[in-house]
């Protein structure tokens, strides 16, 4: 969906051709032919980089492209519309009495609300207000907040709860489609996140422990540590996969993505319910940047090699039309396959598949 | 790819970076939770401050004088049986917690290192003990020294991961303890090649944690106790040591409870912003020790806290937080004495088992008032009560008291087993308080000086500590000393700072003679006025001066002189601060605490005789018929011409041989006073009374000989009159330059209901009817408050009239509206004071707004803001109060004395009815005394008591009523009172 712009590639529509057409081998031949399609680009990843955030973290990867994600968290006051038994009950607790029930407090999902969660992406050469940021910032925000996970976490009492500010900050310029690396670093800084412990009890003012050892991560490390496969809540993450032909690449680079067929956004995360691999959050497909890439012109409309320059346009594109299946660069059309969507999301969620890997990745980094 | 890290790499070479940070969160008053990031910088150049060390002197920073801070340690510390060497001492937090009486010590002591991580966790613990150790490292004599360990590279201690910050600031402390021992040994080494003595470095420390790692580094450390037991009067030192500490481990065992617990700190503030709770100080009626009294700024009328447990551990004058309980326990005041010996006498302080929080006799005494009083009119009304949930605030100070004899075991003054007994405080509020000394045999019988360290749920009574004995009860120096302790007087001698800021003649300074001297500039030269002073007999510090003379167009001229104090005191000099501190000067019978020193209050600031001073005059011009034509400030120089007693200037002005100008003068002034005083009472001044007795005293000795009410003479109000005018006109000047920041005193209207009492009191008994709704309208009914068969009937109405008034206040005029300035009781717009310099710190300030505001010098920034003068306001309150408190009480300690073995007859008048006994007041000694039913038979005769009818009818062999106002015959004799120690006059029925 988000205009990519920005991406521009240099190729001509021969290269395009023949990249297009290795990535469609079967096993597809990558750019980065050391790669294989479930491959991810290496990276280097350090949290806490930022002492005065709450969480922080940041991510490089070996093109050069490279982020930086600080967590901060405010205690803000509720908004609510104070009903007439809440009021009621407001009111005893603040005279002392200690025996409130807990039963009404049962509904502990769902009291946590998106504006919560404030999220800023900024990209070197772009204005808030360009698309791309804007475009990125809800893509991940939308993540974040579909699991209710996060914005529940936020919940201190019926008065307060917490404000998380989340900034990304993309240190290099965009030079490929940034947001599985945002979302990754995104991940990783809340993986990291720590709030001031909680000291006041129910619905008094909060008071915190002033001491920073005695913070509570956002997202609480599991007890025992038999590898990640029980369930734990972690931060979604997002995987970018593209489809060339049949074939399912992963995190590709600038240029693979120059050629995909269509790309999918897939926001996953580590599935609380099912004992194997990762629950799928959400899906968006992203408009290519191939659907911008200049046309081949075949040898049999080419006058410079013997061809007949079709006399209209809509001759022309009849003509192009025949051509299809030609080898002749052709900017894809059209959206993904159903049985294709249903591969990815299935590489995606499967047991040790692509989601579990790059959790537990990001997850070695904190623990190690 | 190069890859490089943001974060800093301190944590790679750790140890030997010289940066360090730390981290922690700070809640603000708003609300928010910040992350705080803190970076420290670790220096080499802390200098250990030892005289030993020849290192440390090179390093050690200078100053912008290019001078070293000289080193505080002594090269030479004194030793004790383990560390014959001499010892530099460490002591951790709580060391100086449980014994800061003990490192104030002048005997003992000496040499200590008060470490930084020490002294930010004292400040964090206790905020007085932190300013009390603030002094101690300012006291040059006690060697203390404060070192930067956190800041200095070698002893800068990093929190390992999983460490509870007190175990990483014990180990801060080791760390440095460690680091002096070896740098002190190598300093030592380095002056000379032959083995010295080289002194240890101890750390002080209680806890075993602490002490059994120390030993296992081979760290020189050791108990508190332990330290002081080699000491020389080790037992009297060790009774100084906290009870805190002590108790954790005799207490372990015991589980049972007596107060309720108090709500979480965020609890309570929550349900004070909810306006659920109430925050306020806690009161303790000094009539009934179990009803306290909380006023909380969403009521008029204080809340009642009635019983032990409802007070819950709360000591008069905490802040606490309170709930108001349902209604159906709502009670009224009681109207019976309760006095907390009587009823508690046999408590054991030893036993802790089967202590019951409200013994059964406090319960029973509890509910029968309240029975006495429900569904009675207008007083009997039950009243909203309350509970403590919490305490936000301690006001705990040191409290003078004596040892109750009955919590003695054995009075043997050989033996030195630790026992506990009951220290019973002067104060009759303050609870009795348990302590543990070694030496009680000694005790008995003395005024004694002691804290509380803590009152815990399981106990009844709070736990202190002895901190040091005034001497023999009744003695004249420990009584004098006692009171001054309680009412919190500064009396010790002047520090040499403050003596430094003093002119450098001397006694020889004298206005300068050439004209054309800095100290003449502005000055009016008013030299030639015909000035006298009128002040009481033998008074040395005179404020002011007066003179009066006949302008030709038939107006007066008429000038106060006020001693210019603020000449000789500057601003924010050290002088000006320990009198700002001070307050006022402390009027005891025989003595006097001055605010400034002796040099200037007694001489080059008073206006004496006959010599030349420095004035702050206001000079008006008034009409025969005493009205205001102009008036105008100066600074100036006057020459007294006579210091009058108001006797000598009252003979003078009647004698009417005496015809010179000066006389004259002073019967214009006369003249003009009696004038202004028609008029102030015309706008409603209140003529109030209070009982001011005098003591006379046998010159040398000052022994009290005899009693006497003051007399009053004209020549009184004559002065008081034109001190009034001037302080009202200084105010409206000052007030008008400085509209935000003048220094000005109200007096506010006492709510109605303070007079309801009173005016039901009067309707009842006397048939008369007392109006509150202006001055005017009560000072205008106390007029008709007259019984024609008894003169002195009207002056104990105004008496009892006066203690329903709101007491006047210093304030700063941008805290207030332009209506809330008013002066109640003199019926006055404005008003401030200005006419005592010498003896009230508030006049100085007064002084100093004028002298800018009639553009003689600069204001001080001090002045000009709101926020410091209102701290200011808020102490000079405070010490007004106390120094009236302690003038009462000396003269109450006074007159005991004087009527010490006497017996004689009097009249005095009901004037308050309890339903077991009733208060009568003794005009002839301006004393008032509490008469009980039991004091008038024994067995206690029964007695109905009518409230209705302020009735009190005792049955059996005495048979006859007391009722309210009724004038009585009581004899006088003098008893020890047994709760507070004091001689006092014991009044009984005749």
């Amino acid at each position: 969906m988000a205009p990519s712009q920005h991406v521009q590639v240099n190729l001509s529509p021969a290269e395009l051709s023949y990249l297009r057409s290795s990535l469609a081998q079967s096993p597809p031949i990558r750019l980065d032919h050391t790669k294989g399609p479930k491959d991810f680009r290496s990276m280097r990843a350090e949290y806490d980089v930022l002492p005065g955030a709450n969480g922080s973290a940041r991510i490089a990867l070996d093109d050069g492209l490279e982020a930086l994600v600080g967590v901060k968290a405010e205690v803000e006051k509720s908004q609510r519309s104070p009903r007439v038994d809440e009021q009621e009950h407001r009111l005893t607790v603040a005279a002392g009495d200690m025996d409130m029930q807990d039963a009404d407090d049962d509904d502990t999902k769902a009291k946590g609300q998106n504006a919560w969660v404030e999220m800023s992406v900024e990209i070197p050469g772009f204005r808030d207000e360009d698309a791309l940021p804007v475009f990125l910032a809800s893509m991940l925000t939308e993540s974040l907040l579909a699991s209710g996970g996060l914005k529940d976490r936020l919940y201190i009492n019926r008065r307060f709860h917490w404000k998380l500010y989340i900034d990304i900050l993309l240190l290099s310029p965009a030079l490929s489609y940034p947001l599985a690396l945002l979302s990754m670093t995104t991940h990783l800084a809340l993986l990291t996140s720590r709030l001031p412990a909680l000291k006041s009890e129910k619905d008094e003012d909060p008071l915190f422990d002033d001491d920073w050892d005695a913070s509570v991560p956002l997202y609480p490390k599991s007890k025992g540590k038999t590898k990640g496969t029980q369930a734990m809540d972690r931060p979604p993450v997002i995987v970018l996969a593209m489809a060339v032909d049949q074939n399912i690449i992963f995190d590709p680079c600038k240029e693979e993505l120059a050629v995909a067929d269509a790309v999918l956004a897939v926001a996953c995360t580590d599935s609380t319910s099912s004992p194997s691999g990762a629950q799928v959050i959400a899906i968006r497909t992203i408009d290519p940047p191939s659907h911008l890439t200049p046309l081949g012109v075949p040898n049999a409309m080419n006058s410079a090699t013997g061809g007949v320059v079709p006399a209209s346009t809509a001759d022309a594109i009849t003509q192009r039309e025949l051509l299809a299946s030609s080898d002749v660069w052709t900017p894809p059309r059209g959206g993904m396959k159903r049985a294709l969507v249903g591969q990815i999301v299935k590489a995606v969620v499967e047991k040790g598949g692509v989601a579990e890997e790059v959790i537990q990745a990001l997850q070695s980094i904190d623990v190690g | 790819m190069e890859y490089f890290s943001l974060k800093r790499s301190a944590d790679v070479d750790r140890g030997q970076s010289n940066l360090s940070s730390k981290v922690y969160v700070r809640s603000t008053k708003s609300g928010k939770v910040q992350k705080i990031v803190r970076e420290l910088y670790l220096r080499q150049d802390i200098p250990c401050s030892s005289n030993l060390c020849r290192a440390c002197l090179h390093i050690a920073p200078s100053n912008y004088t290019k001078k070293v801070a000289p080193f505080v340690l002594s090269d030479t510390p004194a030793g004790s049986k383990n560390f014959p060497n001499g010892q530099y001492l460490i002591p951790d937090t709580n060391a100086f917690l449980t014994g800061m009486d003990l490192f104030e010590l002048e005997s003992a002591f000496h040499d200590v290192v008060v470490l930084q991580t020490v002294l930010e966790e004292v400040k964090n613990r206790s905020l007085p003990l932190y300013h009390r150790l603030i002094a101690l490292t300012k006291n040059e004599g006690k060697r203390f020294y404060v070192f930067f360990n956190e800041f200095r590279q070698e002893t800068h201690v990093h929190r390992d991961a999983g460490e509870t910050i007190n175990d990483r600031n014990d180990r801060a402390v080791r760390k440095s303890v460690q680091w002096y021992n070896q740098h002190i040994a190598q300093a030592v080494a380095s002056r000379s090649k032959k083995s010295q003595r080289i002194p240890s470095v101890v750390m002080i420390s209680d806890d075993r944690d602490n002490l059994r790692k120390s030993k296992a580094d081979n760290i020189p450390a050791t108990t508190l106790s332990d330290f002081v037991s080699g000491l020389e009067n080790a037992d009297e030192l060790l009774d100084m040591i906290s009870a805190a500490q002590e108790r954790r481990e005799v207490r372990s065992a015991k589980t049972e409870v007596f107060y309720p617990e108090y709500f979480t700190m965020s609890k309570m503030m929550t349900g004070v912003k909810a306006g659920t709770l109430h925050q306020g100080i806690f009161n303790v009626s000094p009539y009934n020790y179990l009803e306290g009294s909380v006023h909380v700024p969403a009521f008029d009328k204080s809340l009642l806290i009635l019983g032990r447990e409802n007070s819950n551990r709360a000591v008069s004058g905490d802040l606490v937080v309170v709930e108001v309980l349902p209604q159906d326990q709502w009670k009224a005041p009681s109207t019976k004495i309760i006095e907390e010996e009587t009823l508690n006498k046999n408590d054991n302080p030893e036993a802790e088992d089967g202590e019951n929080v409200i013994s059964e006799r406090e319960r029973r005494a509890l509910q029968e008032a309240v029975k006495r009083v429900h569904g009675q009119s207008t007083e009997g009304r039950p009243q909203p009560t309350a509970r403590v949930v919490g305490i936000i605030k301690r006001n705990w100070r040191q409290y003078v008291g004596h040892i109750d004899r009955d919590s003695v075991r054995s009075t043997s003054k050989a033996s030195r087993t630790q026992q506990t007994v009951f220290l019973i405080p002067m104060d009759k509020r303050i609870p009795k308080i348990r302590i543990r000394t070694r030496q009680a045999g000694e005790l008995l019988g003395q005024r004694v000086l002691a804290t509380i360290d803590s009152w815990d749920r399981d106990s009844r009574y709070p736990v202190g500590h002895f901190v040091r004995s005034l001497g023999e009860l009744e003695s004249k120096g420990a009584e004098t000393e006692a009171l001054l302790l309680e009412w919190d007087v500064q009396y010790r001698p002047f520090p040499k700072i403050v003596l430094d800021c003093l002119p450098a003649e001397g006694h020889d300074w004298k206005v300068p003679a050439s004209l054309d001297d800095p100290g003449w500039k502005g000055r009016r030269d008013l030299r030639d006025l015909l000035v006298c002073s009128i002040d009481p007999p033998g008074c040395v510090d005179i404020d002011d001066a007066l003179h009066a003379r006949k302008l030709p167009n038939g107006n007066f001229e008429v000038g106060v002189h006020i001693a210019d104090v603020s000449h000789f005191v500057k601003p924010n000099n050290a002088m000006d601060k320990e009198a700002s501190q001070r307050g006022t000067t402390v009027y005891l019978v025989d003595k006097r605490i001055d605010m400034l020193p002796m040099l200037l209050g007694t001489d080059l600031c008073s206006l004496k005789p006959y010599v030349e001073r420095y004035a702050f005059s206001v000079v008006w011009e008034v009409t025969p018929d005493a009205d205001l034509v102009s008036v105008d400030f100066t600074k100036s120089v006057i020459r007294s011409r006579e210091a009058f007693s108001y006797e000598q200037a009252q003979i003078r002005i009647d004698d009417r041989s005496q015809q010179d100008d000066l006389t004259n003068g002073m019967r214009h002034l006369m003249k003009l006073s009696k004038k202004l005083k028609q008029k102030r009472y015309d706008a409603g001044a209140l003529n109030l009374a209070s009982p001011e007795v005098k003591v006379q005293t046998e010159s040398e000795t000052s022994d009290p000989v005899d009693v006497q009410t003051k007399k009053l003479l004209d020549t009184n109000s004559l002065v008081e009159e034109f001190m009034l005018l001037a302080n009202i006109s200084v105010a409206g000047k000052n007030y008008e330059a400085f509209p935000q920041t003048a220094l000005l005193r109200r007096h506010a209207a006492p709510p109605k209901t303070n007079f309801e009492e009173l005016a039901n009191q009067l309707k009842i008994k006397k048939g008369l009817e007392l109006r509150s709704d202006s001055s005017k309208a009560l000072a205008d009914s106390l007029d008709t408050c007259v019984d024609s068969k008894d003169p002195f009937f009207n002056t104990l109405v105004r008496i009892m009239a006066t203690r329903c008034m709101m007491s006047a206040e210093y304030f700063c005029a941008g805290t207030q509206a332009y209506p809330e300035f008013r002066h109640y009781g003199l019926a006055s717009e404005i008003y401030t004071h200005f006419t005592s310099p010498i003896r009230r710190y508030a006049d100085l300030e007064a002084h100093r707004q004028l002298a800018a505001a009639i553009e003689y010098e600069q204001l001080d920034p001090s002045l000009h803001s709101k926020g410091k003068l209102e701290g200011v306001c808020k102490n000079i309150n405070v010490r007004h109060r106390n120094a009236q408190m302690a003038g009462r009480s000396s003269i109450e300690y006074y007159v005991g004395q004087a009527l010490k073995g006497k017996d004689m007859k009097e009249e005095g008048f009901v004037m308050k009815i309890f339903s077991n006994g009733f208060v009568v007041f003794v005009p002839r000694f301006g004393i008032e005394g509490l008469i009980r039913l039991r004091d008038l038979a024994t067995p206690e005769p029964e007695a109905d008591f009518d409230a209705e009818s302020y009735t009190l009818h005792v049955k059996g062999d005495v048979n006859r009523s007391v009722e309210l106002f009724e004038k009585v015959m009581v004899r006088i004799t003098d008893e020890m009172e047994e709760s507070t120690g004091k001689r006092k006059v014991k009044l009984s029925l005749v």
